[in-house]
């Protein structure tokens, strides 16, 4: 049994995950405090302040990212905020225009007035150093080609250094530990960050040092944040599959071990017989 | 850094007389109120400087607490053109609560701070009300505003400039050249001293799993890992590559390195030839043993896992920097039973490696396999000099934390300059 | 050609590593755009790179196609799937969308690139079970508390955790809080520290094996 066929385990997880998107039981989620210092920044934020968003990631993470990046959209244009996006992963680009112009179109908000996609461009990190120097060479125009200079939505911005507060949503490299490395520390502004469920624990210590303020880490996290915003979506019904193949791998692992247990016993015993 | 009060060029006879009369206010002491009325306190010791160690268009105003600096009062922040001497003609450009705004907010080492901690301190930068340009000579008034009251400062003029040297920087540069001397020096030390080296498994295991392969007939898989050459990550596993590749090549074993970014495969290309030719046998070498497959992660994933499913090979190697990939990366190739050794710096990738791989070089020692593989001096004594660094680090919050704890039992003040001086030394 | 293969590229990365680590420390402006030129020229030589692993994996494939190796269709099929994404890429311009209507581009990138990059992602759930079922075994006292923190933070992290053991959730902040990030921070200090060594001897030429192996 210590080597079962990994299609049982497979379907196992398969069937944890499918059944509760089938039958939804809504379980009450609690709020953790790094979720809460995103939120809470972005709600102190005066109106008309300049959130600028990288969500840099492709297709493989939409299901963790994607319901962040809706949430943390919502959220700043209910404050009114003057939202700044784009992407240092190329293959995300379709996907982080998407998601944009879905909430900017729900929200009632003007692309150009109140919001901007930038798109991406070329050079990972480089994007990053030249945004601080001057965000209009780094980014003549906008992903749909209309020159940025001029912009109401960027009245006042010049670089990097003019944000309000900056979130990544990074799903690997680019993502928040470079936005700190080359954004962040060189060029002095506020920062939250969020991630996959399984990059958050290696940035607890960016969060404990107070080097990224918040926090979303993962389905969780946007679970979290829909629920603070008070518009649930994908990530609160997402939460009762993710429960349910949590305890399965808790209940595989127990199994296992029970086996592995009592396989020991038995040759510990049979050993004892022999000699 | 630039600092100015009055000290400008003037030109004519006006402007003469304006700054006679500014300089008179401003070195008297003297305030300018804005109603004679006014029973408010005016701002005193009012400082404008070029903000210092930064890339200039910007000014810092620094001034002295009062007694007024309550929740329900408010300073405003007023800048006009450099030859101001009328104080409605400034525009005021900020306000704020008057017990807000310190020395002690700003996020600056010790030795850059300009006045006393509990100063008040306002950084002007270019925004939607002002446009602060380099070289340019500005006037600069803090005004205190309680209810009806208003009392505003004398002026005072400072022109920005750009700055040469981040002097807040200054520990980190120390820091980093003492590192590297340490490490020069011990590199020095390790070409004539013997240095005792710990066992890393991991590496132990190389041969066996290239005898493996050799032994079996079938290939190994070596991957450099997600990031480009500029990674220290990717240089380690391509300097491993190299070892690698010399005892691939003395037991004639296929090689295959699938890369993710075309520069690395490049390198690695040149690395192993190297080492074929050094292993004396380069007649063996293959110049697609190193071959581009795509920068994108999962299409990478999904074909490296094609290879081992078709290619089976008997041993694979994972070093560098990875992401989401390395699980899917690790565990195809345990089903196909193959040999795993893995190193890497991605600390959030580790769990995944531990559990599926036969052997995992963690964080530096990825960094240590080259000089173990080669017993070189210049790679041991790097290894002793990343030691002493670290000696050094653990020292310092050994000795923080006894100085924080100390602090917090006993409600001492003086463990806290010891902090503050850590803090900033960092 | 021994100058043009060693001395000069050591020359150069010795005066830019230099040049760009004194860099960090100096705000001003010449010091900012010299800093930009140098990310520009990175971009520029990192997409004639390109040109490079695209050469490398067409050579590849053409050779497999060639020699009728085992999975050869799979060549074919990357060959059609390279080709004709580029050539619907440049018929519509590099855009998935025109004035809300998809193109084809945009018709490969959410109906072909999504599902496929989501498909592979989401292997991660399976495999992670089944890794975990393999390994994560109480062999030894460590492996023990290993095992015991891992459930804690699995059921912390789900609603379904937190409603059947309510401690768990705030044990599981703790862990990743206290233990995982002062741990995370130790390895994180090593490698710091590795990489800040490693960048020392490439400026200053100790480390050259990167060149292409071996010593003079």
């Amino acid at each position: 049994m210590l080597k079962i066929d990994r299609r049982i385990i497979f379907l196992v997880i398969g069937l944890c995950t499918l059944l509760p998107l089938l039958y939804p039981v809504g379980l009450p989620i609690k709020i953790s405090s790094e979720v809460r210092g995103v939120y809470n920044h972005i709600e102190s934020l005066p109106e008309r302040s300049v959130l600028f968003m990288s969500l840099d990631f492709d297709p493989a993470s939409k299901p963790e990212l994607h319901p962040q990046a809706i949430a943390l959209l919502r959220h700043a244009f209910r404050k009114n905020l003057r939202v700044v996006t784009m992407t240092l992963w190329v293959s995300g680009t379709g996907l982080a225009d998407q998601i944009v112009t879905q909430v900017a179109k729900e929200m009632g908000k003007e692309n150009g007035k109140d919001y901007v996609f930038l798109g991406w461009s070329p050079g990972n990190t480089a994007v990053i150093i030249n945004l601080g120097q001057n965000l209009y060479n780094t980014f003549p125009s906008d992903y749909g080609g209309k020159p940025t200079k001029g912009l109401p939505v960027l009245d006042g911005v010049q670089s990097l250094k003019d944000v309000t507060y900056m979130v990544s949503l990074g799903a690997g490299n680019p993502g928040v530990e470079a936005w700190y490395v080359f954004g962040k520390d060189k060029y002095k502004f506020e920062m939250g960050g969020g991630c996959t469920g399984v990059m958050a624990p290696g940035l607890y210590p960016l969060l404990r040092s107070g080097q990224i303020n918040g926090l979303i880490g993962g389905l969780r996290g946007a679970a979290e944040y829909e629920s603070l915003i008070d518009q649930k979506g994908k990530a609160v019904a997402g939460m009762d599959a993710q429960s349910a193949t949590h305890v399965a791998i808790i209940v595989l692992v127990i199994i296992c071990n029970l086996f592995y247990f009592s396989m020991r016993r038995a040759a510990q015993q049979h050993s004892q017989v022999g000699s | 850094m630039k600092r100015e009060t009055l000290h400008v060029r003037w030109g004519g006879r006006g402007e003469l007389f304006a700054c006679v009369l500014l300089s008179v206010l401003v070195h008297v002491g003297l305030s300018v109120p804005a109603s004679a009325q006014s029973t408010l306190p005016a701002p005193v010791e009012v400082q404008v400087i070029d903000t210092p160690n930064d890339g200039g268009a910007s000014l810092t105003v620094l001034w002295a607490p009062s007694g007024s600096d309550s929740p329900d009062a408010r300073y405003q922040i007023l800048l006009g053109n450099g030859g101001a001497i009328d104080p409605a003609s400034l525009k005021v450009i900020a306000e704020f609560p008057a017990d807000t705004r310190f020395v002690k907010d700003v996020k600056s080492a010790w030795w850059t701070r300009e006045a006393e901690k509990t100063w008040h301190q306002y950084v002007i930068r270019s925004g939607k009300d002002a446009e602060i340009q380099d070289g340019t000579a500005y006037t600069v008034a803090v005004a205190l505003l309680k209810r009806e009251d208003r009392a505003m400062s004398s002026l005072v003029q400072a022109t920005p400039a750009p700055n040469w040297f981040n002097w807040n920087q200054l520990n980190n540069l120390i820091l980093a050249l003492s590192f590297g001397g340490i490490v020069f020096y011990a590199i020095s030390h390790a070409r004539r001293n013997e240095i005792f080296l710990r066992r890393i498994p991991g590496l132990d295991a190389v041969d066996e799993a290239i005898g493996r392969s050799t032994e079996l007939g079938k290939p190994i898989l070596y991957l450099t890992g997600a990031h480009d050459m500029s990674d220290p990550s990717t240089i380690a596993a391509a300097v491993i590559l190299g070892r690698v590749a010399k005892r691939t090549a003395a037991y004639e074993t296929e090689l295959m390195v699938p890369h993710r970014d075309p520069i690395t495969m490049a390198v690695c290309q040149e690395i192993t030839k190297q080492a074929y030719m050094e292993a004396g046998k380069p007649d063996l070498f293959k110049e697609d043993s190193n071959f581009f497959i795509t920068s994108d992660q999962f299409s990478y994933t999904a074909a490296v896992d094609g290879i081992m499913l078709r290619k089976k090979p008997a041993a694979n190697f994972f070093m560098g920097s990875y992401f989401a990939e390395s699980l899917l990366l690790t565990e195809t190739g345990a089903s196909t039973g193959a040999i795993q050794i893995a190193g890497t710096d991605s600390d959030h990738q580790l769990p995944f490696f531990v559990t599926t791989c036969d052997y995992t070089l963690i964080g530096e020692e990825l960094y240590a396999a080259s000089a173990y593989l080669s017993k070189e001096p210049v790679q041991i004594g790097t290894l002793r000099g990343q030691d002493i660094g670290k000696a050094v680090i653990l020292s310092a919050i050994v000795i923080g934390t006894v100085l924080a704890t100390i602090g917090a039992v006993t409600g001492a003040q003086w463990p806290s300059l010891f902090l503050d001086f850590f803090k900033d030394v960092k | 050609m021994i100058f043009l293969r060693r001395q000069l590229p050591l020359l150069i990365t010795m005066i830019t590593g230099l040049l760009f680590a004194g860099q960090y420390y100096v705000p001003h402006p010449a010091s900012e755009q010299l800093l930009t030129s140098a990310t520009k020229w990175l971009q520029i030589v990192g997409g004639f790179a390109l040109v490079l692993g695209v050469t490398s994996l067409f050579h590849q494939h053409a050779a497999k196609i060639r020699r009728k190796e085992e999975g050869w269709g799979y060549s074919l099929v990357l060959y059609a799937g390279m080709l004709g994404t580029i050539a619907v890429g440049l018929w519509a311009n590099g855009k998935e969308s025109l004035e809300g209507a998809a193109t084809a581009f945009g018709w490969v990138y959410s109906y072909m690139l999504v599902p496929l990059q989501g498909t592979m992602f989401a292997i991660l759930a399976f495999f992670i079970a089944s890794a975990a079922y393999r390994s994560f075994r109480a062999r030894s006292r460590e492996a023990a508390v290993l095992l015991i923190a891992a459930v804690i933070v699995m059921m912390g992290r789900v609603p379904l955790g937190e409603y059947l053991i309510p401690l768990s959730g705030d044990v599981s902040q703790w862990i990743l809080n206290v233990l995982n990030a002062s741990v995370r921070r130790a390895i994180l200090i090593g490698v710091s520290l590795g990489a800040v060594a490693l960048s020392f001897k490439i400026i200053f030429g100790v480390e050259r094996s990167y060149l292409g192996g071996g010593k003079e």
